[in-house]
């Protein structure tokens, strides 16, 4: 019973509480009102910075299930990796000038900065390889889709509002007049849903909110 | 013809990809070896974006609210080399923080190396400041709206922003007179949008990547004064701000590494076309 109190009820009864107020000061901008938010969000910005640290329990843990299904070498390699890397920031982190020390910042250009770059550049191929194997003009609506996103991607290159000038107005015409009204119907749409979803989850009915049922 | 032999759009369609992936690269390398100097035109959203700039009164504070990432840093660089030109070229009070980890680190390598305030005449502490990172997320931006100090109390050196010059009289969104929003996941444009234009009717300038353009479209001009989106706006941005920088570079290897993209494209359609026209003649 104390169990489903905690678990359910309780964090029911300060979502609606904490929902309650943050709509209230929308509408009613009142300075005690906003001091209350204010203060919920610097108290956000706590929670946020204590998660790293719940984050990296979370990680530790599911690296440990990985070595347990795991033991070779390469699960023990791919167990000490992450935590290698840890400490290798941790220490560079630690001379003077923290993380804008030259150490941490060698650190951060030529490990982190050339493996998220490999990793961010990578999809360019599969673009390619998604257009050549998949991108199949089978209808109208295709034909509309194509047509737009390449227009779209010309008004990006140069070198073709170069070779052809009128690309560059056609693009940007694109970009904000049908990508406008469609994105803008979108938008109402996902906050007219986000209503719903919202005064659900403030009156305790949204189910995924919580974790007992 | 046996069942066996191949047609012409069966080999296209069975073309080895890695030949167009070949292809790419070669032409992405060729313009950065030999630049191709291409003329670049500038739209509306980028006029609009330095116009507002250009037009606040001389005093004025301008919060960068900086999400940059090392991994994109390339698709942004230029419009973040430009902006910082551009502002402390002016008579203006800015106030950086850095939501993401890496946004600071992109400030440690720009100001003072890449850009030198001081060769604008500008001090720290006087003419701008650094409040350095915190995960603060969308409701630690509200916060910062409401009250700066809840969220940053101190800058990046760890010094109370009471003891410093600029801020003593900057508090909250009220003591702001623009927000330039830099962003690199396209639905983070909404957290501008719902934290500072929507209650406070804050003026916004947003920057992001090229492929987040036609999400922060919507928006534009109304709520969003202007925005930059990719290496081509950067590249813009330096030409009507006056400001040489890499852009150009940037956007000269774009110009001929969408080709991959298009023969990829072109091939895999003629495959699928001359496959089915065949088979329909054929019946």
């Amino acid at each position: 019973m104390a169990e489903v109190f905690i678990k359910r009820d309780l964090p029911l009864v300060l979502i609606f509480i904490i929902g309650i107020l943050v709509i209230i000061e929308f509408f009613f901008p009142h300075p005690a009102l906003s001091a209350i938010k204010a203060e919920l969000g610097t108290w956000t910005v706590v929670i946020a910075n204590v998660s790293i640290f719940l984050g990296l329990f979370y990680m530790s843990y599911a690296q440990y299930r990985l070595l347990q299904r795991q033991k070779t070498l390469s699960g023990y390699v791919y167990f000490i990796t992450p935590f290698v890397a840890l400490c290798l920031f941790f220490i560079g982190a630690a001379f003077p000038g923290y993380t804008s020390s030259p150490q941490y910042q060698w650190l951060y250009q030529n490990i982190y900065r050339a493996q998220v770059a490999m990793y961010v550049s990578l999809p360019l191929f599969y673009c390619y390889y998604a257009a050549y194997r998949a991108f199949r003009i089978r209808s109208i609506e295709a034909l509309a889709l194509m047509l737009g996103g390449l227009l779209y991607t010309f008004r990006q290159i140069p070198l073709f509002t170069y070779l052809c000038p009128p690309l560059h107005p056609i693009g940007e015409w694109v970009l904000l007049v049908p990508n406008v009204a469609g994105g803008r119907g979108a938008v109402i749409c996902v906050a007219l849903a986000s209503i719903v979803v919202g005064l659900r989850t403030l009156v305790g009915k949204e189910v995924t909110t919580i974790e007992v049922r | 013809m046996s069942m066996s032999e191949k047609t012409i759009w069966d080999k296209i369609a069975e073309l080895d990809i890695r030949w167009i992936y070949l292809l790419t690269i070669i032409l992405i390398v060729i313009p950065v070896v030999r630049p191709l100097g291409i003329p670049i035109l500038v739209s509306e959203p980028v006029k609009d974006f330095y116009k507002t700039i250009d037009e606040l009164p001389p005093g004025s504070v301008v919060a960068v609210s900086f999400r940059g990432s090392l991994g994109l840093l390339d698709e942004q660089e230029a419009q973040f080399i430009a902006l910082w030109k551009i502002l402390f070229q002016r008579d203006l009070k800015v106030i950086f923080y850095s939501p993401t980890a890496d946004g600071e680190i992109i400030l440690d390598m720009h100001l003072g190396k890449k850009v030198r305030p001081e060769d604008y005449g500008k001090k720290y502490g006087i003419d701008y400041v650094r409040l350095g990172y915190a995960p603060i997320g969308e409701p630690g931006e509200a916060a910062f709206a409401l009250d700066i100090r809840s969220v940053f109390p101190t800058d990046y050196k760890g010094t109370p922003l009471d003891e410093i010059p600029m801020m003593k009289n900057i508090n909250s969104w009220k003591d702001i007179d623009l927000l330039i929003f830099q962003y690199t996941s396209c639905t983070d444009v909404e957290i501008a949008i719902r934290q500072w234009v929507v209650p406070y009717n804050m003026p916004v300038l947003t920057m992001t990547l090229g492929c987040c353009g036609p999400m922060a479209a919507p928006y534009y001009p109304k709520m969003i004064k202007g925005f930059l989106s990719g290496s081509i706006a950067g590249a813009e941005l330096e030409i009507i701000g006056g400001v040489p920088g890499p852009g150009a570079a940037m956007t000269d290897a774009k110009n001929l590494g969408i080709f991959g993209l298009i023969v990829s494209l072109i091939l895999g359609n003629l495959a699928y076309w001359g496959r089915r026209l065949s088979k329909e003649g054929g019946e």
